[in-house]
This record gives structure tokens, sequence and C-alpha cells, in this order.
């Protein structure tokens, strides 16, 4: 944790007055970062925070509304791989930006393939620069194999030798450790340090405490797309980090908080849930109960409850709905909708509308056996039922004709919630149901949760937005690697119990 | 303050509009309005032009030959409309069935005497025709335009070894013969089973639960699969209707003739593209209604029935028609753009 | 630890992977190849043939003939299909180009004018779906019934006669040993395109174009310029294919391609090329035209009409696109967990 500080000049990159701003909502909101040859700086900042916004500002990959990036002092240009490339920059995010299909050597060297005369292929050279650069990160790969055969692990080493095999200024690196065993975490952290020591500049991403405080030199903090606080890390202490991180707001009052009402009887029952993600979950959510998911990106949690719906394919295990007495297994999740089951997936533009469809199409879909006669639409019916809905949900402006993607995020939400409420659903799963939604209809939608566990819904949430999950949830499970790493009722949960259990799968942080 | 995960969104792409947005923030956008209301303005237009410029365009014989030609591609046009709206591309195979229709009409009819027969006889076949290529590319998920690519071959070939490539006549004092010659005023009652089937299929897209989920299942199969559909029916079904229309254009078009060979239907498949295209509804799925395809009918074999009488060969109506289904796909491409931006 | 490791792997990293025994390495190199069902493929026709037609193998530059000219096609194709897009205008190309080939009296003048033809449709067919964002197959699908129309207009709706014939026919003859010139045509043509998409940085890059876009373009690499090249790569080589079939039949038709359409697509397609791109081989879709042209010409000599033929061929594509390897994994997949029935599982009171 000791590092050499000596900071000689100017930094190798460094971005200031940084506002990023997509249409209306403000990501990113006056942020300056700095870091230099040989330092680990850590971004650190909850899920929201406009990390990754930044993040992407600093590789290239977009342009900033306001401020700029400089390497080595020279203006980058946003939006161009190659020239991002060129000066330097190498970037590590989540998806993976590897080619299946192609060799471990070949993916390594991808876009500057060596070539000798008329483009052919050097593959001599392409062995030894690919060979070069898992060496220095000290893995040992067949270097013929092709990518898509290697564990997830080492897919996830491949990626990074693929990212200083151009020997890059700066590296960047988003969740490095999100797929990796506590081992390959240290051995990731050990290369990391190395390459440091070498002089390149580190911007290391991540929730992990107990890596960051390990491996890093500075760090800067960001909550709600501002700038909390730059410094070294032997400045703060873990509870210090994670009190910045979530903010000294004040604790929501009583009223908002659920009275404690007596959960009804188990509604979804799972049990030795396994799935690829997922490694062996047992949950119970009763009627009337509002249970929570928490826990890190990766961590496994979307696909838990989709192993559990039946959204995914299930490897292993069982899920059951129980609904006035009557005990059925999720076999299809066709067959787990029909029976009551709603689910609000965490890409509403993707998965949750059908964005070039109409406000009340989109209502209509889930319950169209309901507003049909005979299998023909009963128009007048589907317009109140929307219209209905579109008021509950407090559709901002209720136009049931617009088109739902003119909507703004958090009123494309709401259409999705009131697309199930119309549904009158015994079970319903919500994957991040604020992401991208603005404070009003955040607050909007919370109430409908808890409107919908009132009537004795059973809910599950899944959740990275700590007030959020404390706010609704009855009980919390912080899941971590594909399992419960802890259970939190409501009364004892903080937000840093629960990003402890997140992060470093202990109740308390080491010392 | 409002804030977004960007992880979560598009990046650059990402807008936030408030309230609903047919014109968009910057109001009326001229590109999105053209891909969608042009085609009327361009119909009427091209019809008013014809009328007043073109020799014998306006005369009762040629409108009724218009009318003849363009009912069986107009009935198979409003038949496919569905495979398109639900984001397949489009369906080949309607050459090799409309020509097994028509065959199997006359070919059945003229050995059994039996005109009901021979119907129930198509009508299976169109059904196997529906089932093969529905569950192909709604089960199996291959890309339609390959598996009606080979469904039409495979069709095709089975038709033209089961006849022989033989011409089938009807009898000249046969139901199918009165029905193809039978008119009310100057319609031609081709142009009735046209109009029927058109509204017929309009009210089974708008208005029953099966033309709504291809719709969204067009819009969005994932959004649609997670709101409880069977995605696989939708599909099927989709073929399906393809293969009534099919089925139907062949019976119309055996009519009109009273005669049927395997090489019927040549040319169906980019013919009624073209029309569903040019009519407006989107290539990319989820937008579109038969209605508009039947204005896209017209607009194609008026069109069409111009270059004959203007003298142009038929190379140059196919080059023509392949311009018009790029065209109107580029346009509906880049009014998607401009409506995203 | 996650489901997704598979069990070459080791938990720690730093361990080897694949330094196990030569036998077994061979086997999981097998079992990666994509070309198993063109090879299945070809040895029961193959094996067919030899028993009833044997007469394919006996007068092979029948055989080879046909395989050159399917093979061309499917050659395009498959440049186009490993960067994920498709080129159905192939078969018009084809058409179009022999038109205007024998539309100029003069033989070079003509070759290198349809060659060029090629080109332009090809990088006409790249704008549409790099620039203006079309999906490729719908492009390509308005271009062949352009050029199907094109090629008719230029040729007046019949065969135009090669004016040099004397040439034609001596194309048709062999040049090196029983290779005729065809032949040679294509073998050079495999030989280029197999370099090219192994050895070449533009031609792998397709792979990466194909496998993961995003990658790609984060990688730095020029995908338009890639997808421009491939699609200019099946505009010549169909265009080759036209200019070949006019010299042999000494006469451009322009309803030619019909039956080469078909039996290429088979061939690519069972050759072990994935339609959503970064998967497949030249390796693929050469075995996969050899035994299409085996069977055709079995068949033709059988006796057996073009069109019963392509009922045969049709088939064929239609199981090669059904049986996709990543596909059908899904599928039964799906198919196995809908039919998977648990025992009823007791609710525990939590």
């Amino acid at each position: 944790m000791e590092h050499e500080q000596t900071h000689d000049g100017a930094p190798v990159i460094e971005a200031t007055g940084i506002v990023k701003r997509f249409g209306g909502a403000v990501a990113v909101d006056g942020v300056d970062i700095a870091c230099f040859a040989g330092e680990v700086h850590a971004l650190v900042g909850e899920n929201g925070a406009g990390k990754s916004t930044l993040m992407r500002i600093l590789a290239g990959i977009l342009t900033p509304t306001e401020g700029q990036v400089l390497v080595d002092g020279r203006p980058l240009e946003g939006g161009d791989a190659k020239a991002s490339l060129e000066a330097g920059i190498s970037l590590v995010h989540q998806e993976l930006s590897l080619v299946p299909e192609m060799t471990v050597a070949e993916n390594i060297v991808l876009g500057f393939t060596p070539t000798r005369g008329a483009g052919f292929i050097d593959r001599d050279e392409q062995r030894r620069i690919a060979q070069a650069a898992l060496d220095e990160i000290g893995v040992r790969v067949d270097l013929d194999e092709p990518v898509a055969r290697l564990s997830v692990a080492l897919r996830q080493f491949v990626e990074i030798a693929r990212a200083i095999a151009r020997q890059p200024r700066v590296l960047i690196l988003d969740e490095p450790t999100a797929t990796l065993t506590p081992a390959e975490t240290d051995y990731l952290l050990a290369m990391l340090q190395r390459l440091a020591d070498r002089g390149m500049a580190i911007i290391y991403i991540s929730h992990r405490l107990p890596e960051i405080f390990a491996l890093g030199d500075r760090v800067t903090i960001l909550r709600d797309g501002q700038l909390v606080r730059a410094c070294a890390i032997d400045e703060l202490t873990s509870d210090e980090m994670v009190d910045l991180m979530v903010g000294r707001e004040l604790k929501r009052e009583l009223e908002t908080h659920r009275e404690d009402v007596e959960p009804g009887p188990v509604v979804l029952c799972a049990r030795g849930i396994t799935a690829p993600g997922v490694d062996g979950v047992d949950l119970d959510v009763r009627a009337g109960q509002i249970v929570g998911l928490g826990g890190l990106v990766g961590a496994g949690r979307t696909e838990l409850v989709r192993a559990i719906i039946g959204a995914d394919v299930r490897t292993g295990g069982t899920a059951t709905m129980t609904i006035d007495g009557e005990t059925t297994d999720i076999r299809s999740y066709r067959q787990a909708v029909a029976n009551g089951l709603a689910y609000v997936p965490e890409e509403r533009r993707t998965d949750g509308l059908a964005l070039t469809m109409s406000v009340r199409d989109n209502i209509a879909l889930p319950n169209r056996r309901r507003l049909s006669r005979l299998s023909v639409l009963r128009r007048g019916r589907i317009r109140e039922f929307a219209m209905e809905l579109a008021h509950a949900v407090e559709l901002r402006p209720p136009v049931i004709t617009a088109d739902v993607g003119s909507y703004s995020g958090g009123n494309q939400q709401k259409v999705v919630l009131a697309k199930w409420l119309g549904h009158e659903p015994s079970v319903i799963v919500l994957d991040e149901p604020t992401r991208g939604v603005d404070v009003g209809a955040k607050a909007e939608i919370h109430r409908l949760v808890r409107e919908l566990a009132e009537n004795g819904t059973a809910v599950l949430v899944v959740s990275s937005d700590l007030p959020e999950l404390l706010e609704l949830s009855d009980v919390i499970h912080v899941v971590r690697d594909g399992r419960i790493q802890g259970t939190l009722d409501s009364s004892e949960a903080d937000e840093s119990a629960v990003m402890r259990l997140a992060a470093s799968g202990e109740a308390e942080v080491p010392a | 303050m409002t804030t977004t995960d960007a992880a979560s969104t598009d990046g650059e792409s990402v807008t936030a509009l408030e309230g609903p947005g047919a014109a968009g923030p910057e109001g009326f956008q001229l590109l999105p309005w053209m891909a969608d209301r042009g085609i009327v303005l361009f119909t009427v237009a091209l019809v008013l032009f014809a009328a007043v410029f073109v020799d014998g365009f306006a005369s009762l014989a040629n409108i009724t030959d218009v009318f003849n030609r363009s009912a069986p591609i107009g009935i198979v046009a409003v038949g496919m409309t569905f495979v398109v709206i639900s984001a397949n591309y489009l369906d080949l195979s309607v050459v090799s069935q409309v020509a097994t229709s028509a065959v199997t009409l006359l070919a059945v009819s003229n050995s059994t005497g039996s005109v009901a027969l021979a119907m129930l006889a198509a009508f299976g076949v169109a059904l196997v025709y529906g089932v093969v290529n529905g569950t192909a590319v709604g089960i199996f998920k291959a890309n339609a335009v390959i598996v009606t690519l080979s469904t039409t071959f495979i069709g095709l070939g089975i038709l033209r070894w089961a006849s022989g490539g033989s011409i089938y006549f009807g009898p000249n004092d046969g139901p199918i013969r009165a029905f193809g010659l039978a008119k009310i005023g100057p319609f031609p009652l081709s142009m009735l089973v046209l109009i029927l089937m058109t509204l017929l299929l309009s009210y089974v897209l708008r208005r029953t639960t099966f033309g709504f989920m291809v719709k969204a299942f067009g819009s969005n199969r994932e959004a649609t699969r997670l709101a409880g559909v069977n995605t696989a029916w939708i599909v099927i079904g989709a073929f399906l209707m393809s293969a009534l229309g099919a089925l139907i254009g062949g019976f119309v078009l055996a009519a009109f003739s009273n005669t049927a060979v395997s090489t019927n239907g040549t040319g169906y498949d980019f013919e009624a593209l073209a029309a569903i295209v040019i009519g407006g509804t989107s290539v990319f799925g989820g937008k579109g209604s038969v209605l508009r395809t039947l204005l896209g009918v017209v607009f194609v074999s008026v069109l069409s029935n111009l270059m004959v009488l203007s003298g142009l060969g038929f190379g140059v109506q196919q080059m023509a028609i392949g311009a018009l289904i790029v065209a109107a796909v580029s346009l509906d491409a880049l009014a998607r753009k401009a409506g995203a931006a | 630890m996650t489901e997704s490791r598979n069990d070459t792997d080791s938990t720690e990293a730093g361990l080897d992977l694949g330094s196990g025994a030569d036998l077994s390495r061979w086997r999981t190199v097998l079992a990666r190849r994509t070309e198993g069902r063109a090879v299945a493929l070809l040895v029961v026709v193959a094996t067919v043939a030899l028993v009833l037609e044997p007469i394919v193998f006996t007068s092979y530059e029948v055989t080879l003939g046909r395989l050159a000219l399917i093979g061309l096609v499917a050659l395009g194709l498959t440049a186009v299909i490993l960067m994920g897009e498709l080129d159905l205008a192939v078969a018009s190309t084809l058409a179009f180009s022999g038109v205007v080939m024998a539309s100029i009296d003069n033989l070079a003048l003509g070759i290198l004018a349809a060659l060029l033809g090629g080109l332009v449709i090809g990088v006409v067919n790249a704008f549409f779906v790099v620039v203006v964002g079309i999906n490729s197959f719908i492009a390509t699908l308005g271009m062949l019934f352009f050029l199907r129309g094109a090629a008719f207009v230029l040729s007046g709706e019949e065969p135009v006669r090669l004016v040099a014939r004397e040439a034609g026919i001596a194309f048709g003859r062999p040049l090196i040993g029983p290779l005729s010139p065809r032949i040679l045509i294509f073998v050079i043509a495999v030989i280029a395109l197999q370099v090219f998409v192994t050895r070449v940085r533009a031609g792998r890059e397709f792979y990466a174009v194909g496998g993961n876009r995003q990658a790609a373009y984060d990688a730095g690499i020029p995908v338009r310029r890639r997808v421009y090249t491939g699609f200019m790569i099946s505009g010549f080589v169909s265009a080759l294919a036209g200019v070949i079939n006019t010299l042999e039949r000494t006469a451009a038709d322009p309803t030619a391609g019909g039956s080469v359409l078909l039996a290429s697509f088979a061939a690519a397609i069972i050759g072990g090329v994935l339609l959503n791109g970064g998967r497949g081989s030249i390796v693929g879709t050469l075995i996969g035209a050899a035994s299409l042209a085996i069977l055709q010409v079995a068949l033709t000599l059988s006796g057996v009409q073009v069109d019963v033929q392509n009922i045969v061929i049709g088939l064929i594509l239609l199981i090669a696109v059904i049986t996709d390897p990543t596909t059908l994994r899904v599928v039964l997949g799906n198919a196995r967990a809908l039919f998977r029935g648990s025992s009823q599982a007791q609710p525990e009171p939590g």
C-alpha cells in the first residue's frame, strides 16, 4: 500500500471541467481528474454517480459537453477509437472486446496486427507481441486457442493483455475483477502494481474497497455526477470512503418507511437455483413482502431472478409459485406470466417496451386476453384500461396514443409498470426499476411498488441504488459472486452494512 | 439534480424528451413525414398524371386490364404484409405458392369435376407452406429470406415435376371461367376479391389480438416474449397469412385467364414487396398496415401499366421496381435516423 | 465458481491451457471446425454418386466445371457472410456482367467492363448498407431485382451472342493438363481468398467485423472500409463467374444464374459460414461447393430435370440453415428446459 508517489511534472492524462449532458439529464457535472505516470488512480462512486460516463470520456469514446481531456498535454479527440489508441489510452471495459472465434494471439493484436509487405500478417511478430503481453501480465495461455473456449477469467486476462500490448501510457479498467475469484483478483492486482511500477498510469474503477485500498495511490470519489473528494488513499479509511460515496443524507422519515405488516404466505419459492453466474440460491418471497436483492454489478442478481422466473435457462434448482393455495412449478416464463407473474426487466429500451408502439399498445400487450373478446380487441376497453393505468402511474403527459419512445426514461419506466399493474400480478420482479429515471418519477415508482405490496403482491426487487433498496425492502439479501452473502432485516440494514457485504463479503472491513 | 447512469443508456444517442413527439423537438421533420404520408400524395399524383398525360390510360379497357392484373398481386401483397410487419423481411415462396395454387385449382377441378375439392386441396398445400416456413423461422430462428428461398425452389420443383410443366385449361363453361369474366360495372370480380381480402386482413391486423401481437413482435421481439407471448406461433401465423394471400391470389389469377401453368406468379415476390414498402410499411417491422399495402399496390400497378403503355420493356419495369424498393426502404432508414437524432 | 467456466480451465490464472495430450488436442481442434456438415454431405453424395453414377468422377472436367461456377459465387458470398452481411444480388450480378461483356465487341474491353461493373455493384451495395443503413438483406434484394431488369434491358430480352466466338470456344478447352481455364481461374480465386482471409490483415479482420463488430470498432479497425471490400469481392467474383459463363456458352443469357444461386447459397451455408458472421472458412465453402457440384452433375447425368434437382438442393439449403450449430443448441436447450418437468416442490416457510 505504500507507493512511491513522486509526481514529477505533468500528469499523463487529465480532464478539467468535464460536464456531460445527455439530452436534459446531466451525467457528469464539473469534474476534474488527473492521473500521473506510475500512479494507480481509483475512481469510485455508486451506480449512477457518473463513473462510467467519466471513464468513457477519459477513454475518448464520448465527447464531453464541456471541458476537455488532455493526454501528455495534448487535447484528445473524442469519438474516435483510433485517435484514443494512438494517444496511448487503453480501455478494459466490462463487455469484453474479444472476437470469440479468433485466437488469443489474434485478439491481443486486434487492430494493430503486424504486417510485412502488402498487408500479409507477420505471424511470428504477432506471436511475439502476444506472448510478450501475456508474459508481462504473467499469464500462460495457448496462443492458438480460440478465445471462445477460454474460461471467463482467462478471457478477462486476455482482454487485459490486449489492452497493454500496445504499450499504452494510460490503462483504464472498469470493474476488472467482477468475474474473478479472490485468488485471481490478487493475481490481477499484483500484476497491475507491476505495471504501475514500470511507469504506466492506471485508472481503476471498482466498487470493491479492499482492492482499492490495496492497490490505489489516489482516489477520486464521485456522487451524483459531482466530484466529492480527490485525495490520496491513505487519507481515508474504508468507512469514510463509503460515507463519501453514499453521502451523509438524512435518513428518510419513518412515514416513508414501511410499517411492519405481517407478511402473508410464501408466493415465490426458489431452491438451489443454479445458472450461468448463479451458484446455488434459495429464496422466498411472501405475499405483501418486498424482498430486495443488493450487490455489486456482476454479482449475478439479474441472472438469478431471470433464472427463477424462467426468462433464462436454469441449469438446476426449482422455483414455484403458490397462488390461492395452489403450487405450480415455474417451467416456462410464459406459463409463469399466465399464472400471475410480472417482470420489469433491467433494460427497458431493449426488453421492456416496444418503442415504436404507442403507450396504449404497450400497456395492452400483456393484458390482451382480458382486453379482447374471442380474439377481437375491444378498442374502447383498451383505451379506458390504458388511460386508467396511465393516470395511476402518473404518466406525464398522459397521452396514450404517443409513441412510448418519445417519453423520458422515467415516464417510459412508468409505462412498463403500468402494463404490469394492469396484469394484477401475484408476484412482481423488478430489476433496477429506477435506473436512468429522474427524481420525481423515481418517487412515484417507489410509491407504486409499495402499493403493490400493500395489496398483497409479492415483490422482488433488484437494485444497485442503496437508498432505494433500503427504503423499499422489508428484507435484503446481499448477493455476491452468484450466492447470497448475507441477509439483512430492514431494521438492521443500513447502506454501509449492505455495501460491506457486497464489496468485501464480510460484515466488517479488516483494518 | 437529474442524473442518468450512462451505462444504461445508449451513450451519445440518448435524448430525454418530455411528452409525446410525433414531431420532434424541432417540430415538423420532412423526412419522417415523407416516409409516412408521402405515398398518398405520390399515388394520387401518379394517377392524375397518367390520366391526363398518358394516351390510352384512361380507357375502360385499360383500367379493367389494370384491375385484373393487379388483383392477384395485390392479394398476395396484403397477405405478405404480415410477414414484413413481423420483421421477417419477406416471403419469397409466394411465387411457388401462387403457381401451385393456380395449378391445383384447375388440375384438381378438371380431374374431379369439383371446384370445392380443388380449393380444399390447394388450401392444404398453403397450410403446409405456412407451417414449414413459420416453423423454420419462428422455432429454428433461421433467416426468413434463406428459408423462403429454399421453400420456393422445393415447391416449384415439386410442382413442375408433378405437372410436367403442362398448361391447364379450365372448361369454357365452368364456374372458374364465369368468375373470371364476371364484372360489377367496370370492376372485375377479382377486384372485389382484392377489396374483400384487404378488408378482412386489415381487420385481422388492426383488430385482433393476433394482429396486435404480430406488430408488437416486429417492433421488439424480446419485449413481446417477456410480455408472455408465444412468439413461435406468431411467426407461424404470419407466414400462414402470407400463404393465404398466395392461395387466393393464385385462384384469382387462374380465373382471370382460365389457365394455370407452373410459371405463374413469377415476379410476384418482388412486386408484392415493392407494393408493401412503397405503401409505407417498414421493413424493420412493427409499423405498417394492410390498407397501406393496397395503396402501394395501386401505385405499383399504375406505374407498371404506364411503363407498358409507354413501350418500356419488362426489363425496365424490373429496374424501376427494384430501384423503388431500395428508394422506399432508404427513405424509411434515413427517416429513422433523423427521428432518433 | 461461475457456471460459465469450461472444464479445461483451472481456477488459477497462470496455469497452462492446452497442455494436454496431443490426441485430446486434436479432438478439440476438430470439434471446433465448422466444416463438419459439408464434409458429411460430401461423403454421402460422393459415395452415392460413386455407386450410381460413377461418370461424375470419370468425366471430372464436367464436375470440376460445375464446381468452379458454384464455387466462385459461393466464395463471394462467404466473404460477405463472414462479416455478418449478405449479398443476394450475386446471381443477377453474374447475369448482368455476362451481358455487359457480350455487348461489347472488343473481348478484352468487354471483360474489363464486366469485372469493373462487378466492383461498382459491390460498392453500391456497401454504400446502402454502410451509409444509408439498410439491412444488407433488403439492399441486395433490391439490387437483385434491379440488375435482373438491367440485364434484360441491356440484352434486349434475349441472349446476346458473343462476338469473339473462337475465344469463347478456346476458353472451354483444357489449358494445363485436363484443366480448363475456368477451373484454373477458380483455383486461383480459392487460393487468393483463402490467403486473404487467413493471412492478410484486412481479410482476417473480416472475422472481427462479423464476430464482434463493436470490438472491431473499438480496436480501431476501419469497419466501413472492410464492408466495402467484402462487397467488392463478392461483386467482382460474381462478375468473374458471369464472364466465364458467357465465354463458355459463347452467349450471355440475361436469365443466367438461377440455378447457381440456390446451389451457391447451399454450398456456403452447409460449408459452415454462420449467417451472423464471424465463423466459417473458405475451405468449408469449397467442400460444400464440391458436394453440391457432384450432386448436380450426378442428377443431371441421371436424367433428373433441373426442377427436381432444385427440390433436393432446396432441401439441403433448408436443412443447412435450420441446423446452424449455434442456434440449434439454443433451440434444443429451450426445448429441453420446457420439457424438464421437475417434481413438485413444496414451498418451505421462510
